[in-house]
C-alpha cells in the first residue's frame, strides 16, 4: 500500500507542477531551461492554488469529485494553458542560461544551502511517512472535511455544516482527497507525505523568487533559517491549513514587489492566483491577499507605476474566487467570518496590541528572526532602497495590525497566546515567515547602496 | 553584515536541533504498531483503541452508529470528554455516518436502559461496549 500511494502522490504533485509551469509558460514567464528549473517551485504552487481554486467554485456548484475529474483537471488544465500559449505565439524555452557562471562564495552559499535544507526534508521525509494523524484540528475537521469530499464526491451537507470551523474554505480538504484518491484509498498515515511535497515546493518557490534577485550567500542562509524556527520545524508537516496559507500569501507578495519593480505580467497573474488559493485555504487568507494587494495599489500610486488597471482586475479576481464559497455557507445559515460583536474597551486594544507584540518577541517561537528582520528593515530605509523597505514594512505592519484586530474584535477570544483558545500564534506565523525570506532583498538594497533595484 | 552574522549563527544553533528532532520523530514514528499510527490522535482521547477496530469491523461502511458517552471512568485521560470521544469517532469511521436513530451504539460507560432492545456485540473491561438495535 505504502509503495502505491507514494508513487501516487509522487504523480499527482508532479501533475500541480506541470500545470503551473504550463500557464506560466503561456505567461511568457519561461523563455529558458534555467527559467523553468528557478520557477518549477512557484509552478507548483500556481498549480496547487488554480486547481484548489476551480474546484473550489465546481464543487460548490454541485460538480462531482472524483479520481477521473481530477485527471480531467489537470491533464485538461496543461493543454488549454499550452493550446493559449501556441495560440499566444510563445516558443519552448531555448538554452540554458546566460552562461556566466555563478561566483565562487554563491557557489558555496549555494551548495550549502541545498545541503543543509536536503538533509532536512529527507528526515521530514522518513518521519512524515510513517506520521500519525495526532494534531486535534487535523482529525477533527480537516481531514474529516477532506474524507466527505473523498467518499462523498463533495461538499456533504451534513458534514460540512456540523463538523467544527464550517466556515474554513475547503482548498486544503480538496488537496487531502485528491491525495486519497491519488494513493488508492484513505490512508491517513501516508497522506502526511502530500504536505512533505507542499514544503519542497514552498521551499523551491521562494528560493526561485529571490534567486535573480539576491546573491546565494544572502538569501540560502535565511532560508535555511525560516525551516529551523522552533514553531515552523515543529509544524511544517502538520495536515493542516496554516502553513499553506502563509506560503501563498508570502510567495504571492514576493512576486507582487517583483512586478512593481520589474513588471511582468506574468508575476501579476501568478501573484492573483496564489492571493486567490490564500483566500479559499483559510479565513485570513482575505485578509493577507487584501493588505498585499492594497499596499500594492498605494504603491503604484505613489512610485507612479504603470498597470494599476491591471492590479485591480488582479483583485477583482481574487475576490471573485472568494466569494463562491462564502455564499454556499450562507446559504446553509452559517454565520459569517467576520466578528458579530466587534469592538470592546480601549484597554482591549492595548492588551491586543501587546499580545502581539509579545508573540512577535517571543524566542521560543522565532528565534531572533523578527529582530534580524526589523534591523534589515530600518537598514534599508536608511541606506538602502527605500521603495523596497517602505512596501514590505507597511505590509508587515497592516498584517501585525490585523493580528491584534483579530484579538480585539473577537469579544469572546481571551487575551491569551494559547494557541486552542486565540489563533495570534498561528497569525503571526506569516508575518514572520514574510519577514524572514524578504530580509535577503532588504540586505541586498543596503548592500548595493540607496535607490539600487534588487 | 551584521544581519547576515546573526542569521548564520541562529542557523548554526538550530539546525542540529531541528535536524535532531525531525530523526528522533522519525524514529519515534516507525517504532509504533500499525494500529497506533492508524489511531493517532485517538490515542490520548479514546479509553481503549480497541473500540475503533471493533466498530470499523463490525459496522458497515455505508452504515450509522451513535456515540453515547456517560460518566467519566478510573483510568480514562483528561481529554477523554463526551464531545472529543464523539468528534473522533465521527472522524476515524467515516464514511459510516453519525445518526441520532442509528442501529449500532458505541457505548462509552453510558447509560444502556436509554437504548431499551439494544444489546451488546463488543464489550471491554474499561466499560466500553458497541450495542447493536433493531432498525
Amino acid at each position: 500500500m505504502t509503495g502505491r500511494a507514494i508513487l501516487g502522490l509522487v504523480a499527482l504533485n508532479a501533475g500541480f507542477a506541470v500545470l503551473g509551469l504550463s500557464l506560466l509558460w503561456a505567461l511568457r514567464a519561461l523563455p529558458r531551461w534555467s527559467d523553468v528549473l528557478r520557477l518549477t517551485g512557484v509552478g507548483y504552487l500556481v498549480g496547487v492554488a488554480s486547481f484548489g481554486t476551480v474546484w473550489t467554485q465546481l464543487l460548490v456548484i454541485g460538480v462531482p469529485f472524483g479520481g477521473w475529474a481530477i485527471a480531467a483537471t489537470l491533464v485538461g488544465g496543461t493543454v488549454a494553458a499550452c493550446a493559449a500559449g501556441l495560440l499566444l505565439g510563445r516558443v519552448p524555452p531555448e538554452g540554458f542560461g546566460d552562461g556566466r557562471g555563478l561566483p565562487t562564495l554563491d557557489l558555496l552559499s549555494l551548495a550549502a544551502g541545498i545541503a543543509l535544507i536536503g538533509l532536512l526534508l529527507e528526515a521530514l521525509f522518513r518521519s512524515a511517512r510513517l506520521q500519525g494523524l495526532q494534531a486535534y484540528d487535523a482529525w477533527a475537521f480537516w481531514v474529516p472535511k477532506g474524507k466527505a469530499i473523498f467518499f462523498f464526491d463533495g461538499l456533504d451537507e451534513q458534514l460540512f455544516t456540523s463538523l467544527p470551523g464550517p466556515t474554513y474554505p475547503p482548498l486544503v480538504p480538496i488537496l487531502d482527497a485528491a491525495a486519497f484518491h491519488a494513493m488508492g484509498g484513505v490512508d491517513t498515515v501516508t497522506f502526511h507525505l502530500q504536505y512533505w511535497f507542499l514544503l519542497l515546493g514552498a521551499v523551491a518557490a521562494i528560493a526561485g523568487c529571490l534567486h535573480r534577485r539576491v546573491p546565494a550567500w544572502l538569501l540560502w542562509p535565511s532560508l535555511v533559517l525560516v525551516l529551523v524556527l522552533p514553531r515552523f520545524g515543529e509544524r511544517l508537516l502538520t495536515p493542516q491549513a496554516d502553513i499553506l496559507v502563509d506560503v501563498l500569501f508570502v510567495v504571492g507578495a514576493l512576486l507582487l514587489l517583483s512586478w512593481l519593480l520589474d513588471g511582468g505580467s506574468w508575476r501579476l497573474v501568478a501573484a492573483a492566483v496564489l492571493f486567490a488559493g490564500a483566500t479559499l485555504t483559510k479565513r485570513e487568507g482575505l485578509l493577507f491577499a487584501a493588505a498585499a494587494l492594497g499596499v500594492a495599489l498605494v504603491a503604484s500610486l505613489a512610485w507612479r507605476a504603470p498597470g494599476r488597471g491591471r492590479l485591480l482586475l488582479a483583485a477583482l479576481a481574487v475576490l471573485a474566487a472568494a466569494v463562491p464559497w462564502r455564499l454556499w455557507y450562507r446559504s446553509h445559515s452559517i454565520g459569517g467570518e467576520a466578528p458579530t460583536d466587534a469592538g470592546g474597551s480601549l484597554d482591549r486594544v492595548v492588551d491586543s496590541l501587546r499580545l502581539s507584540f509579545d508573540v512577535l518577541f517571543d524566542s521560543g517561537l522565532w528565534s531572533i528572526a523578527p529582530v534580524i528582520a526589523i534591523v534589515a528593515l530600518v537598514a534599508a530605509g536608511v541606506w538602502g532602497n527605500r521603495r523596497v523597505a517602505a512596501f514590505l514594512g507597511a505590509l508587515l505592519g497592516i498584517v501585525f495590525v490585523g493580528g491584534a484586530w483579530v484579538t480585539y474584535s473577537f469579544v469572546d477570544i481571551p487575551i491569551t497566546d494559547v494557541e486552542s483558545v486565540n489563533p495570534i500564534v498561528r497569525y503571526t506565523a506569516a508575518i514572520v515567515l514574510l519577514a524572514v525570506v524578504s530580509t535577503p532583498l532588504l540586505l541586498d538594497s543596503v548592500w548595493r547602496g540607496r535607490g539600487s533595484e534588487p | 553584515m551584521f544581519c547576515l552574522a546573526v542569521t548564520v549563527g541562529a542557523v548554526v544553533v538550530l539546525w542540529p536541533d531541528a535536524f535532531a528532532d525531525a530523526n528522533r520523530t522519525s524514529r519515534a514514528n516507525a517504532a509504533l504498531d500499525y494500529i497506533d499510527r492508524q489511531v493517532g490522535g485517538g490515542n490520548s482521547v479514546l479509553p481503549d483503541q480497541a473500540v475503533v477496530i471493533e466498530a470499523q469491523g463490525r459496522i458497515p461502511p455505508d452504515g450509522t452508529f451513535l456515540v453515547a458517552v456517560g460518566e467519566r471512568q478510573e483510568g480514562w485521560s483528561e481529554l477523554a470528554t463526551p464531545d472529543a470521544i464523539a468528534t473522533f469517532m465521527r472522524s476515524i469511521l467515516l464514511p459510516r455516518r453519525e445518526s441520532g436513530d442509528a442501529p449500532w451504539i458505541l457505548c462509552f460507560a453510558c447509560d444502556r436502559s436509554a437504548y431499551p432492545g439494544a444489546e451488546p456485540v463488543w464489550e471491554d473491561e474499561e466499560g466500553l461496549s458497541i450495542l447493536r438495535r433493531g432498525e
